[in-house]
């Protein structure tokens, strides 16, 4: 019983720690849209026409997992999405270090106040995927804990059902 | 136990819903994106003001993507002028417009030029192209002077591309 708290404990710090992280991450892109698709650009991934779409696209499905995780509704696909982000954005800041990129981030911020190196970057969003695959484990963990005593009974009713 | 199944549905529902809002949001703001991003040009087209820099047509001109419009006399485009431009005097507008229209669509400006900073011909010839339907019309100021000093193509004689009794039947002033 002590460790399904723990798990539950758990579950609800890394939800709440990734849905700040993807909350925050939103607000400056939706303010400056034209600056976050300079970001996209720099990062020189997509070709020039398409840069406009994830611009436009991104910082509102960043939002939306954010307050998701934070509701605990659709744990699944958001834990998915959320993941595959993550993984991606991480993919991309080492594909461009040895490309020799440094555009900075931009995952926060639209302008390149954040001057840090590209490895802190890195390292930083590493820690994000840690933080999201840990999500999803202890999720699991915790469905697996909740299944034979009550299938819908503990918090996030959607996605224990 | 976790249904990857589900968790897709999911996922694809709320990108669904993400790109609805994106898309809506991005349509009715005031400083939204377009779509697709058309590359981008370094010219800067000046919409209101009507005039354009000597770079910015320089580099227009070397695109193909402006048409010249000289508006001095002939008999001062017959002694140079830039190369492959047409020659509209404002006074002759009427009698050459005709003729000349079918050369100047299909550019993404249409530059119109005289010489000395105070010549009037090249606003007068702009105004006349934007009340016959053109919308795209800029002036180069001064614009003879500025592209011999950048030492830009120039010719001399008449319009190119036309022969010489077609050149002969526009042109009222040469040789007068």
């Amino acid at each position: 019983m002590q460790a399904v708290r723990k798990i539950a404990i758990a579950d609800v710090a890394l939800r709440v720690a990734l849905a700040g992280i993807f909350i925050y991450a939103s607000w400056d892109k939706i303010l400056h849209p034209k600056d976050f698709a300079a970001v996209v650009r720099g990062y020189r991934i997509l070709p020039d026409i398409l840069v406009n779409i994830p611009a436009i696209i991104l910082p509102w499905l960043e939002l939306m997992l954010g307050v998701l995780l934070l509701i605990g509704r659709l744990r699944e696909g958001t834990l998915l999405l959320v993941n595959a982000l993550l993984i991606t954005f991480w993919i991309i800041l080492v594909v461009n270090y040895f490309r020799g990129i440094d555009v900075g981030c931009g995952c926060f911020s639209t302008t390149r106040e954040e001057s840090s190196p590209m490895l802190w970057y890195i390292f930083r969003d590493g820690l994000f995927v840690v933080l999201a695959l840990g999500a999803a484990r202890v999720h699991r963990a915790r469905l697996r804990g909740a299944a034979p005593t009550n299938a819908g009974g503990s918090a996030g009713g959607d996605a224990e059902a | 136990m976790i249904n990857f199944r589900k968790a897709l549905a999911q996922a694809l529902g709320i990108l669904t819903l993400a790109t609805i809002v994106g898309l809506e949001v991005d349509f009715f703001r005031p400083d939204g994106l377009p779509l697709l991003n058309a590359g981008q040009s370094s010219v800067k087209l000046d919409q209101s003001g009507s005039e354009i820099s000597i770079k910015d047509a320089a580099l227009l001109y070397v695109t193909k993507r402006a048409v010249f419009v000289d508006a001095r006399s002939q008999y001062e485009f017959l002694q140079g002028h830039v190369l492959g431009a047409l020659n509209i005097p404002p006074s002759d507008f009427k009698f050459l417009f005709k003729t000349l229209k079918p050369r100047l669509d299909g550019f993404e400006a249409i530059i119109t030029y005289c010489d000395g900073e105070l010549c009037p011909l090249s606003h007068e010839l702009a105004g006349q192209l934007r009340a016959a339907g053109f919308k795209n019309v800029l002036v180069l100021k001064n614009g003879w002077t500025l592209w011999n000093n950048e030492k830009l193509p120039t010719e001399r004689g008449g319009m190119s591309g036309f022969t010489p009794a077609q050149s002969e039947a526009m042109c009222r002033q040469c040789g007068k």
